[in-house]
């Protein structure tokens, strides 16, 4: 009895594994498998030849260019950094000020900055769309990551606010008391000690800049700003979907998130269950 | 306001107020002005013709606005729940695991952080009628006659249900697992010791304990309810015979295909009361549960 | 209200041992106090009894029964955790009746039993709070009422008083012993104070390593220790403890330290030992008195020596100083200032040195 359990349990996990993987896996096979096989009836689960077509073809190594992969991929490397350094920057700022210090009206500061994300990007991108055409900055990388950075705001606030208020304040009084200003104690303590929580904000941020679509769709108009997923969509036109391209063009953007990922699970977990103001 | 407004913390938090404050606040109070007049970006200088709110008044009686605004509440209802029951469900299964626990947690975080239109695609393909993964693998087992997935005007709703669920589950089950991990053993051996069976114990002790988690994993997903419309977009675009349009498609649609901002503003202000309904509610929600456990 | 047996009770965690073949009968309405230092096995012991971990071998009994296999909520006793594990969702009230609740007994009985726990301890202002509006000493109150409330065949005691302040400590102490005596019900009760365990105690057991070193009333092992684990264990300051060998000097018997000073040996103990057989001779601080201000024991050595520290502490000064390399402490009970370098004599009271082996450390 205790053996079925046990055997039960484990054909659930794998059960859970296989959900959660194959979709992935399925598109990865897909990038490296000829055309023709793609539409192969029954289906050919796995490849009998791979090819690399599909990517050499995106990144024009043999001249011919459909889709501008590469120039997207550089957009999209452009935007998510940048926007993602100056939202890091000025959401820390704001983090360790929620952590800190108590202030009037901070709940309600802390909420209304966090509801401020909430609003869904389609509905943000038909007056943004308006006013950035007005002030020029449509169709540049500018004004995107202009975007990027006020969306991240709210969540970097949020996850670093949580990793400050796990460092004990005695930490900077210490370092105070040993002479540092308020920002050297913060600079050589505090910031050190929250590293790898903020770091892990950071690429939170990035792959939110590097994932996002409805408000890129709309302010980015040629390939001078358009990103990967913006891109994504040049395969897809009104009748025929070129399926393989898209793969392709599904593996460059989801190997780095899935590095990035790697990298921070830890950190992310308890920077999101820790924040958000406690009183 | 006093001097010390605007000393320290009030410096330190103006960049992240400018920032969003240009992007996010100023856009909305000019959408929200255009919600009151006709704009049509085909007619700049309809921007000034003000008209009330006329726009209100035809978004009241729109049926085909009804119908979307319903179906996303019913679609919202729907999907968070599910994600809720089987996050926990999750949750509930890695943490028993000790041999590979960390490993399995990483898998899991990977949705989270596929693109949303990523995850549309890539669910488009499962789902496509002629070369999908799940008609070929039906295909196996004899049934040869293709299932219209996306076409089909009940199953389209269903399939981007489960590319959403697929999607954000995760969310769930990673903070869920977050929350068991640190639940401290001694009240749950208190409870057994005080007579609580499994289920009792889970249900009086290990459950209250999961409220902040489960309030904050909701918080943080209303965030992004917004983002199906990605979801929605790459798979249907809000077809068959609009079946599947949600609110936040019919905004796009209005809004960039008739070229009708003003209409459209209307129906986003409704969409971000929505969304900052959700993440509200949410969020007060957290911060009583945190008080019940005496997290103040 | 039930006796509670351990029959060679035995824990492994791998091939880590725990908890070596115990044996253990506790009488109904005993107070046994299992004490040792931590890493003993004394809380993994109570945890066995609770259910709370498995028993890799033996038996236990509640009343008549082999409780073995069963699971906690089973075995009709109580807990108390060292850091209260009070729910912290729910009140006061909420917090002593959930047993009940659970044991679906009747509201009436539930307010009943509740109202009575609430009283002996003196909790009626709190009813409504929370565990997050109690101090720590409120907290261990609704931790023991919960206790209380299941009217359990015994009370298990892990470390409670080991968060508290000193003076809450002393003041909870008294009031674990006085409930004890109105509620008459076995308890066996977990720490690594000693002092706790000798003011409370009906008997004690002391472990080491897994192993009972002793088993006695409090006075029994201040008296008569076994070991000299036991002897160093109990008892503050710490016994005075040195290492000797027995020699021979003109047919009489003398305890020879490393530094080579000599000690005569007491009397009673000179049929139990052998020429050349190494010893520790141990002897507690009031029995080594500066001669100048107490009185000079029937049976006594003298020793010469310069204080190194005095501690006054008021009702006793502690005096540190040397006996050969060794550092020993007297205690005496007069109100006389002594200083740091003073030369003085001391008188070492024969009649109540302790000998054990070098090797075992058992009492000779």
């Amino acid at each position: 009895m205790k053996q079925i359990k046990k055997i039960a349990f484990w054909l659930l996990v794998l059960f859970l594994l296989i959900l959660i993987c194959l979709p992935g896996i399925w598109i990865f096979v897909s990038a490296f498998r000829p055309n023709p096989e793609i539409l192969s009836k029954p289906a050919n689960w796995i490849p009998d030849r791979w090819t690399i077509h599909q990517f050499t073809q995106m990144f024009s190594i043999n001249g011919y260019v459909s889709v501008p992969a590469f120039k997207y991929l550089m957009n999209s490397v452009i935007i998510s950094s940048v926007s993602t350094v100056i939202a890091i920057t000025i959401g820390m700022m704001g983090g360790y000020a929620f952590a800190r210090f108590n202030f009037r009206g901070k709940n309600s500061i802390f909420l209304s900055l966090m509801l401020a994300r909430a609003v869904p990007g389609i509905s943000l991108s038909l007056p943004l769309f308006i006013l950035f055409a007005k002030i020029g900055i449509i169709n540049t990388s500018f004004g995107v990551i202009l975007v990027y950075v006020a969306m991240n705001v709210p969540f970097t606030i949020w996850l670093t606010d949580g990793f400050f208020r796990q460092i004990p304040k005695e930490m900077s009084e210490v370092a105070r008391t040993d002479g540092c200003t308020r920002l050297q104690a913060f600079w050589n303590v505090e910031l050190p000690l929250a590293g790898p929580g903020i770091g892990a904000a950071a690429i939170f941020a990035f792959l939110l800049s590097w994932n996002e679509y409805a408000l890129a769709s709309i302010i980015t108009r040629t390939v001078h700003s358009k990103t990967l997923p913006i891109g994504m969509m040049d395969y897809l036109d009104e009748f025929t979907i070129n399926w393989a391209g898209m793969c392709a063009i599904a593996v460059v953007m989801i190997i780095p998130a899935l590095i990035l990922t790697f990298i921070v699970q830890k950190h992310l977990v308890s920077g999101l269950t820790f924040g958000g103001v406690k009183g | 306001m006093s001097r010390k407004f605007f000393s320290g913390p009030f410096i330190l938090i103006l960049p992240s107020i400018l920032a969003i404050g240009f992007v996010i606040i100023i856009p909305l109070i000019f959408s929200f002005y255009t919600s009151f007049t006709s704009y049509k970006l085909t007619r700049p200088d309809s921007l000034f013709n003000f008209v009330g709110l006329r726009n209100y008044e035809r978004l009241i009686d729109n049926t085909k606005f009804w119908y979307a605004f319903g179906r996303t509440i019913l679609f919202l209802a729907v999907v968070l729940n599910l994600e809720l029951l089987f996050g926990l469900g999750i949750a509930l299964l890695i943490n028993k695991i000790t041999w590979g626990q960390r490993t399995l947690r990483t898998i899991m975080m990977f949705p989270m952080m596929f693109s949303p239109i990523l995850v549309g695609f890539q669910w488009k393909y499962i789902f496509n009628d002629n070369i999908g993964l799940l008609n070929n693998f039906l295909y196996l087992f004899g049934y040869e006659s293709a299932i219209p997935w996306l076409i089909d005007k009940y199953l389209a709703m269903g399939s981007i249900m489960v590319a959403e669920i697929w999607a954000n589950t995760s969310i769930f089950a990673i903070l869920l697992l977050a929350g068991l991990l640190g639940i401290p053993r001694d009240p749950i051996e208190a409870a057994r010791v005080d007579g609580c069976n499994s289920w009792q114990v889970f249900k009086n002790i290990t459950l209250p304990f999961l409220m902040p988690f489960i309030f904050i994993a909701l918080t943080i997903r209303s965030l992004d309810v917004g983002r199906a419309y990605d979801i929605v977009h790459i798979m249907t675009g809000g077809g068959p015979a609009m079946r599947t349009e949600l609110i936040w498609t019919m905004i796009a649609r209005i809004g960039y295909k008739d070229a009708n901002m003003g209409f459209a503003n209307a129906m986003s202000y409704v969409s971000i009361i929505l969304s900052i309904a959700f993440t509200y509610y949410f969020f007060t929600k957290l911060v009583a549960a945190r008080r019940d456990l005496g997290q103040q | 209200m039930a006796e509670v047996k351990l029959k060679n009770i035995t824990k492994k965690y791998g091939d880590v041992i725990a908890v070596q073949n115990m044996n253990l009968d506790i009488p109904h309405n005993e107070f046994l106090v299992l004490v040792g230092p931590s890493g003993c096995g004394k809380s993994t012991t109570l945890r066995m009894i609770a259910g709370l971990e498995e028993i890799s071998g033996g038996e236990i009994y509640i009343g008549d029964q082999v409780v073995n296999e069963k699971d906690p909520k089973d075995r009709n006793i109580s807990m108390v955790f060292q850091n209260y594990a009070l729910y912290p969702h729910m009140t006061v009230e909420e917090n002593l009746g959930f047993s009940l609740k659970i044991a679906k007994e009747d509201k009436e009985e539930i307010e009943t039993r509740v109202k009575e726990a609430v009283q002996i301890l003196g909790l009626e202002e709190l009813r409504k709070r929370k565990p997050s509006q109690l101090s720590g000493g409120q907290r261990q109150r609704v931790a023991m009422g919960r206790a209380i409330v299941r009217r359990p065949d015994a009370f298990l005691f892990d470390e409670p008083l080991s968060n508290l302040d000193a003076k809450l400590r002393t003041q909870m102490r008294t009031e674990i012993k006085k409930l004890h005596q109105k509620l008459k019900t076995t308890v066996i009760y977990v720490t690594h104070d000693q002092v706790e365990a000798m003011t409370l105690a009906d008997r004690i057991v002391i472990m080491k390593d897994g192993v009972i070193e002793q088993i006695g009333t409090p006075l029994e092992l201040f008296e008569k220790p076994a070991t000299k684990f036991v002897a160093t264990f109990i008892g503050s300051p710490s016994m005075n403890m040195i290492e000797a060998k027995i020699t021979n000097i003109s047919g009489e018997l003398y305890m020879e330290t490393n530094d080579g000073i000599s000690v005569l040996v007491p009397k009673h103990k000179i049929n139990s030992l052998a020429e050349g057989q190494r010893i520790c001779f141990g002897f507690r601080a009031e029995d080594i008195v500066p001669l100048k201000f107490g009185q000079k024991p029937k049976n006594s050595w003298s020793l010469k020596s310069k204080v190194n520290l005095a501690e006054p502490l008021g009702t006793e000064t502690l005096i540190f100083t040397n006996l050969g390399n060794t550092e020993v402490v007297s205690r005496m009970f007069t109100p006389e200032l002594v200083n740091s370098n003073d030369d003085l004599e001391f008188a070492l009271n024969l009649d109540r040195t302790y000998l054990f082996h070098g090797d075992t450390g058992l009492a000779i």
